[in-house]
């Protein structure tokens, strides 16, 4: 298991650099879709297997097709990986490294200095259904009615 | 879920009901007048029924959702301001070359995403409420975008809104996560010992910094200094009624939430956290007034203002304890029921000067109203006397409210720059006000909706005659008040 989370974890994390470096709109989402993939192998990983087949479902299947197709239909085309790649200039990515370069020292820092016993405790279907039906049937419920309004305020803004 | 637990829910199961059937009503025939009947029929049910289920002690309901004294005040000022929102947006809406319906369907699930903000203590209901609120905004504000004069800019303001408030939730959100992952609870529990000695190894700095990424998030969507960029393009761009249920409801829930989150989990026995909370008090209440003084746009101007009001309330706010005799809640109830009232006040009266197809809401719209129209003048003045905190209305006593809470909690300072911010404030009010008693040679062009409409000038009187009734005698309702705080 320690093995697959480290293998998950390093796929993980190629293809999110690949995503922002990769100038081609359709790689870019590939690699997308690659990492959320492994993001689902992570939590099987850490034994929720519901919440990996979820990601896997809804994120890698569902959404990001979608974007590939909406992508794939606008057919950017050459003038707009020129674009992209003008836009990627060296000197842009000083101040993001940085940032991103101390917050890994915090979090190795954090690590390194605690003491974390990760034994996976395996969360299944059965056990998400009995918390949603159970004492979170009222988030359930609100949560409908979010998307109905994410819905209605879709259809008035989209039409004509 | 018992029966006695769903009843406690009755005015929540009301405003989803009210809108399905306006759903169900559209599915079947358009005519605007229904919809908006039957939603101002249907959140005046839950108002009434609030009655009912006001409880005299805290009840849980489920974890997720809690009721008490304080959730039945806020929802009822919440239901108040959304039913003469609805009321006013008729006239307003009605030449609109478009469907109206959908903004009255929206208009009821932001209510209910309020209501659910205002009666909980649990992260997972606080996340669901902001965010139902928030969509249905994004809705409301870019609402009369296909209509063919498109003369302001409600997509320009929706998308800003989007962005920032999704980037606010964002925070939250992370806050929220962090704060899980060492407490292992989602409710809002008693942070005071994390906060002092930290859990365990975690040092106490972590749950402080976890803390101000939900304040953080909060007071973006309160839009308090610096987090305030977006509120007046919003406000411009968005139609009248979208920009009064921003002000007003979308201010007084988040307002009420806030206020729960730091009197459960005890946040103010951080100093660091005290800091913060009046580094942004006095920030808003300084830029908030000096900002608003050069504007010659009616809604920029208010924007501005309700930076320095939700400055004024972060004081109060932050002498919001559990000790028996702290003003704080009262302060902040009290303040909240006020603001509600005197801005639904100038925005109503904006909006029976304006139209979907012609917003009027340059100052000089209103240069000479009392000579066309004194009935409206006058609504207008005493909104804006209110706004400015002048006597015998219900804005003098909410401002004394506050400083009589700052008092207790000696927060010396701030109450200095609150009473330099509302001595600035006093010019950009009267101002308005000296404009309108200005006589006019030519009789500018100012359609004010006539007599004919009579709900929305009857709602008016009802404002006016609330703001000076409260302003006067309050007694009853800060008794109660008073009672209500001690219970909790």
């Amino acid at each position: 298991m320690i093995f697959l989370f480290y293998t998950a974890a390093i796929v993980a994390l190629i293809a999110t650099i690949a995503v922002i470096i990769s100038t081609n709109v359709v790689h870019a989402l590939v690699y997308l879709i690659i990492s959320l993939l492994s993001v689902a192998v992570i939590f099987f990983a850490l034994g929720a297997p519901f919440a990996a087949m979820l990601e896997a479902i809804v994120y890698a299947g569902a959404i990001m097709v979608l974007f590939l197709f909406v992508m794939m239909m606008l057919n950017l085309g050459q003038t707009t990986q020129d674009e992209e790649k003008e836009w990627m200039q060296p000197r842009l990515w000083i101040g993001p490294v940085t940032l991103v370069a101390l917050l890994l020292v915090q979090m190795t820092n954090v690590l390194l200095t605690q003491d974390v016993d990760l034994r996976p405790i395996e969360v299944g279907v059965l056990e998400i259904s009995v918390l949603l039906f159970g004492p979170w049937l009222l988030a359930v419920e609100l949560a409908s009615m979010l998307l109905l309004a994410g819905l209605v305020a879709a259809y008035h803004l989209a039409k004509k | 879920m018992t029966s006695a637990m769903l009843f406690m829910l009755l005015p929540l199961i009301l405003v989803t009901a009210t809108a399905v059937v306006t759903m169900l009503m559209v599915a079947i025939k358009r005519r605007h007048g229904v919809s908006c009947i039957v939603t101002v029929l249907g959140l005046s049910l839950a108002l009434v029924s609030l009655y009912f289920v006001l409880p005299s002690s805290t009840q849980e309901l489920t974890p997720l959702m809690k009721i008490d004294g304080f959730s039945v005040f806020f929802s009822a000022v919440i239901l108040l301001s959304a039913i003469m929102i609805a009321c006013f947006s008729y006239p307003y809406f009605v030449n609109l070359e478009d469907h109206q319906d959908e903004f009255y369907i929206l208009l009821s699930v932001a209510v209910l995403g309020a209501l659910v903000m205002v009666s909980n203590s649990h992260f997972i209901t606080t996340f669901l409420g902001m965010e139902t609120l928030s969509v249905c905004l994004y809705g409301m504000v870019a609402y009369p975008l296909h209509r063919s004069a498109a003369a302001q800019y409600p997509m320009e303001a929706s998308i800003k809104y989007l962005v920032l408030s999704a980037l606010s939730s964002g925070f939250v959100l992370f806050g929220i996560a962090l704060l899980y992952a060492q407490t292992g609870t989602l409710q809002f529990t008693d942070l005071g010992q994390a906060l002092t000695y930290g859990i365990g190894p975690v040092p106490p700095v972590y749950f402080v910094l976890c803390c101000l990424m939900i304040v953080t998030g909060f007071a973006f969507k309160l839009s308090l200094v610096p987090f305030h960029l977006w509120t007046p393009d919003v406000y411009e761009g968005a139609p009248l009624p979208a920009t009064a249920f921003l002000a007003t409801v979308g201010k007084i829930a988040m307002a009420a939430l806030l206020m729960r989150f730091i009197s459960d989990s005890a946040l103010l026995v951080n100093e660091a956290i005290v800091f913060v909370l009046a580094l942004i008090a006095g920030a808003s209440m300084l830029f908030g007034n000096l900002l608003a003084l050069l504007q010659s746009n009616l809604k920029r101007l208010l924007s501005y203002s309700s930076i320095a009001h939700m400055g004024y309330l972060v004081i109060a706010l932050m002498t919001v304890d559990r000790s028996a005799d702290s003003l704080g809640v009262e302060a902040v109830s009290f303040y909240l029921l006020a603001y509600a009232l005197m801005s639904l006040g100038a925005f109503g009266v904006m909006m029976l000067v304006s139209d979907s197809e012609q917003e009027r809401d340059h100052i000089g719209h209103y240069q000479g109203l009392f000579w066309r129209n004194p009935w409206l003048a006058l609504v207008m003045t005493a909104m804006l006397f209110s706004l400015a905190g002048i006597p015998l209305t219900i804005g003098f006593l909410g401002k004394f409210y506050i400083f009589a809470a700052g008092v207790q909690g000696a927060q010396w300072a701030l109450l200095f720059t609150m009473v330099v911010g509302s001595g600035v404030g006093l010019f950009y009010y009267l101002r308005i006000v000296y404009g309108m008693l200005t006589p006019l040679d030519e009789d500018l062009l100012l359609p004010v909706a006539g007599l004919k409409e009579l709900l929305p000038h009857c709602l008016l009187f009802l404002l006016l005659a609330l703001l000076l009734l409260l302003g006067i005698v309050p007694g009853v309702l800060m008794q109660w008040l008073a009672q209500m705080a001690s219970a909790l």
